[in-house]
């Protein structure tokens, strides 16, 4: 039983990070008052991508992409879906907190090998955007898990069930909020897009993919558009029983999510850590304190 | 349009995927480039037919080139062309990549771009409006079903004279041949020059 679960849940966030990323472009072509392509058109990129001839730089330039994959799709086996949580008894949240670092790592580690200089600058705007948002995220994750007494996630959305979501109840909006504030970085969408600028540094660490290699990125970004929005549902807006309501509760949080990245313009590295380090970690920190007082 | 029908896209999907997913990289050349902005955006928005532009070759797989074409620039490209995975497509926008257009008779000026890299399809005007890009990507859509759409095979097969007309040009070039040029490669060179 747990098996046809390891196997079904990667497929679940597969098919859901790709709508999400078809339901991007499309809204984000209504705003600009374009028709806009279909919703299956990554589906077509892949397609296309899948059947060109690509070009490698060399055994760390695949193994990367394939290690920063495989990392986000872990990720998801520790998250439930719904009902489907198949090893999220092992460590919880603590885990999750250190294979979410594999996505990125993965990436820098291939697009070095690349050696080209728009890479590099990719590279290090990526690391520096993930110490960004990992410093305020800890503080979220340790005020949850102080609040609730636990770090096992399936613990925290079934007690969210019995009473009310985190984000309706007092201490707990606080981290909710400096969890809104991180999300775009966590996604890399429009304010912190620094990693893959396409004006400024020809797509950053994507600049050497091509053919199956640009692929498999692509379908790394759609797992970890997933990864990013479920965790918040789960922590915050209180899972779900149902794969289907969870499901819709991860589109209507990307949404609001879409309409942020249209509206933004980019944030410059120096600004990004400022804002990173600044509102979301003192309003983070602030919650921290609250749920500490609150559960004496 | 045969986008949406379900037994082509079983059939043969690698080819619809190539039709419906133009991944484009505009080379500014020369004037040509404004006539871009407005197909890509709010007025003619090319995304719906699948024509993005992306920032760099590798991940591109129709390459526009805009404008007059200049001894200088024809390095970059070649180069760029030469990056782009295969099947890849090129199309002259506007009469200067043709013949020359006003530049006939400059002495900097390239004339016949398809003796340097094979080009699948031509847009002829000065300036062509931006209808006339979608024109052409329709075109070039039932190049690619009747698999007419294939330059990046005639690079493949007639390497030695491409590269031989490259290095006519330039003299010595700065970098390796992308396929292997046999002894016939000086032989040809010799009966152009």
């Amino acid at each position: 039983m747990r098996i046809i679960e390891i196997v079904i849940s990667p497929i679940i966030a597969f098919v859901i990070g790709m709508f999400l990323l078809g339901l991007s472009r499309k809204i984000m072509a209504r705003i600009h008052w374009r028709y806009g392509p279909p919703l299956i058109q990554p589906v077509i990129d892949i397609v296309k991508l899948f059947n060109q001839t690509s070009m490698s730089h060399g055994n760390i330039f695949n193994l990367g992409v394939i290690l920063s994959l495989a990392g986000s799709m872990v990720v998801v086996l520790f998250l439930p879906i719904g009902k489907l949580h198949p090893l999220s008894g092992s460590g919880g949240l603590l885990v999750i907190l250190y294979i979410m670092l594999f996505g990125p790592l993965g990436i820098a580690l291939s697009g070095g090998e690349a050696a080209n200089p728009n890479t590099s600058i990719g590279i290090s705007r990526k690391l520096i955007l993930t110490l960004g948002y990992e410093l305020p995220l800890i503080l979220i994750l340790l005020a949850v898990m102080t609040y609730y007494r636990t770090i096992s996630i399936v613990e925290i959305v079934g007690a969210q069930q019995e009473a009310r979501w985190s984000m309706l109840s007092f201490p707990l909006v606080v981290p909710g909020i400096a969890y809104l504030l991180i999300l775009p970085a966590i996604l890399g969408e429009r304010p912190f897009e620094l990693v893959k600028a396409p004006q400024e540094i020809s797509s950053g660490t994507m600049v050497e993919y091509g053919g199956k290699y640009l692929a498999l990125a692509t379908i790394e970004h759609a797992f970890s558009l997933f990864v990013g929005t479920a965790l918040f549902v789960n922590l915050f807006l209180g899972g779900s029983s149902n794969p289907g309501f969870f499901i819709i509760k991860v589109i209507v949080v990307f949404i609001v999510e879409v309409l942020i990245n249209a509206v933004f313009p980019r944030f410059r590295v120096d600004q990004a850590i400022k804002y990173l380090w600044r509102w979301p970690t003192l309003v983070a920190l602030a919650g921290l304190i609250l749920v500490f007082i609150i559960e004496r | 349009m045969d986008r949406n029908k379900l037994v082509k896209w079983l059939k043969e999907p690698a080819k619809m995927g190539h039709k419906y997913s133009l991944h484009a990289v505009y080379f500014c050349t020369g004037c040509g480039i404004i006539e871009v902005p407005p197909s890509i955006t709010a007025r003619w928005d090319a995304e719906r037919f699948g024509v993005i532009p992306v920032a760099t070759p590798r991940q591109a797989n129709l390459f526009l080139i805009t404008g007059y074409v200049s001894v200088k620039t024809l390095k970059a490209i070649i180069r760029t062309y030469e990056q782009m995975p295969e099947p890849k497509f090129s199309v002259g926008f506007g009469s200067c990549p043709v013949n020359g257009g006003m530049y006939w008779d400059s002495y900097n000026t390239i004339k016949h771009l398809d003796k340097y890299i094979p080009v699948d399809g031509w847009i002829a005007g000065c300036m062509p409006r931006p209808e006339a890009i979608f024109v052409a990507v329709t075109h070039l859509w039932t190049l690619i079903d009747k698999e007419m759409a294939n330059g990046y095979k005639r690079y493949r097969e007639k390497y030695k004279y491409y590269r031989a007309n490259q290095e006519q040009l330039f003299g010595k070039l700065e970098w390796p041949p992308l396929f292997p040029v046999g002894d016939k490669h000086e032989e040809l060179a010799e009966k152009r020059s």
